[in-house]
């Protein structure tokens, strides 16, 4: 048991909490699928009762509520213009719940949903089918001006339209990855640092220097509150930057 | 007599209280004038580690989707290894392209 709890990649462990396999698909309930419902009820919560009570001096809960509001909604305008407005209630939805997870997860104990790579590439897919299906629709082929950058010489055009379509399908990938890494990362660092602790304190006279470790878990702590925030800007921004692609595409 | 006796009081306990404000408001914003620093510095270093984030992984992530997409086109048209090494290229471009577009783009330094 002593072994197991210095393992610091136990932690992403995904245990099956409900066994549940209806026609044949693994659908159980697990600690992942409980901290997706626990985040979604925490968001629900504030933005609930934040505004439940609308008073005209907004209280602890409802200034908090608000300034995610208003904070999501300058984002989405500076980065997409007016138009993007109309996807706002996305971005604050993909914002408020990759805000909320990473928060949780910095609690002992707790499960980081997005430290599972799936989790965020499902998130990255998602932006990016809404910006294909967008830019279509809305602009039908010229969408694909996305890929033919303008004022270049036609002997270029073939290479720059290979290179930007490259670089158009690494978005979701470097989305997705950016999350993933930030999370996973830190998350292991604490624990190792953690694990330091504990193996200092129990290997004898090395007992002394334990508190170095410990102090270092302290400021880790702080600095992936840090992490934690920025990273669910950046998805944020990013998505008002590629759904900015599909607004006005041809640069 | 006794009314001037509270007057002085409340006098008293009226210059006591504001000296204390005074000295409340002055520690205030002596603390104010030296988080100010720590908290620009903190804040840019958060910037600069966002900005290299989205630097290292933009980069690799083109390459990675280049050679990828090689690789399974000579694994489809049985060429290997002529499109792994014309898509590892052309990923590696888009690499610095999506590095040239992040220092490009206003406000894409902040």
């Amino acid at each position: 048991m002593a072994e197991q709890t210095l393992d610091p990649i136990h932690q992403f462990h995904i245990d099956r909490l409900v066994d549940l396999h209806p026609f044949g698909i693994d659908a159980s309930f697990t600690n992942a699928a409980l901290f997706m419902v626990i985040v979604v009820l925490a968001v629900s919560f504030l933005m609930i009762l934040g505004t439940g009570s609308r008073s005209l001096v907004p209280g602890r809960l409802q200034s908090a509520a608000e300034m995610t509001y208003e904070f999501v909604a300058n984002t989405v305008h500076l980065s997409a213009g007016h138009e993007g407005m109309k996807f706002f209630p996305f971005v604050f939805t993909l914002f408020m719940f990759v805000l909320f997870s990473n928060l949780i997860g910095i609690v002992p104990y707790t499960f980081t949903v997005t430290s599972q790579i799936i989790v965020t590439f499902a998130f990255a897919l998602l932006v990016i089918s809404l910006v294909i299906l967008y830019g279509v629709f809305r602009h039908g082929v010229h969408f694909l001006k996305l890929f033919v950058p303008s004022g270049v010489s036609i002997a270029l055009v073939p290479f720059l339209i290979m290179i930007e379509v490259i670089s158009f399908l690494s978005r979701p990938i470097s989305l997705s990855v950016r999350l993933f890494a930030n999370m996973l990362a830190g998350h292991i660092t604490l624990k190792v640092m953690g694990g330091f602790v504990a193996a200092l304190l129990g290997a004898g006279a090395y007992a002394v220097i334990a508190p170095l470790p410990l102090l270092m878990v302290v400021i880790l702590t702080g600095f992936e509150i840090l992490v934690a925030v920025l990273q669910a800007y950046v998805f944020a921004i990013l998505t008002c930057v590629y759904l900015n692609d599909a607004i006005h595409p041809g640069h | 007599m006794a009314n001037e006796e509270n007057g002085d009081d409340l006098k008293g306990r009226l210059d006591s209280l504001s000296t204390a404000l005074d000295a409340q408001h002055k520690a205030s914003q002596e603390r104010k004038a030296d988080s100010g620093p720590t908290d620009d510095a903190g804040r840019s270093i958060g910037r600069a580690m966002n900005l290299g984030f989205r630097v290292l992984s933009e980069f690799v992530a083109a390459i990675v989707v280049g050679g990828l997409m090689g690789w399974k086109l000579d694994d489809w048209l049985k060429t290997s290894p002529l499109f792994l090494i014309l898509f590892l290229g052309a990923g590696t471009a888009a690499g610095f392209w999506n590095v040239y577009r992040i220092a490009t783009q206003p406000g894409g330094m902040k």
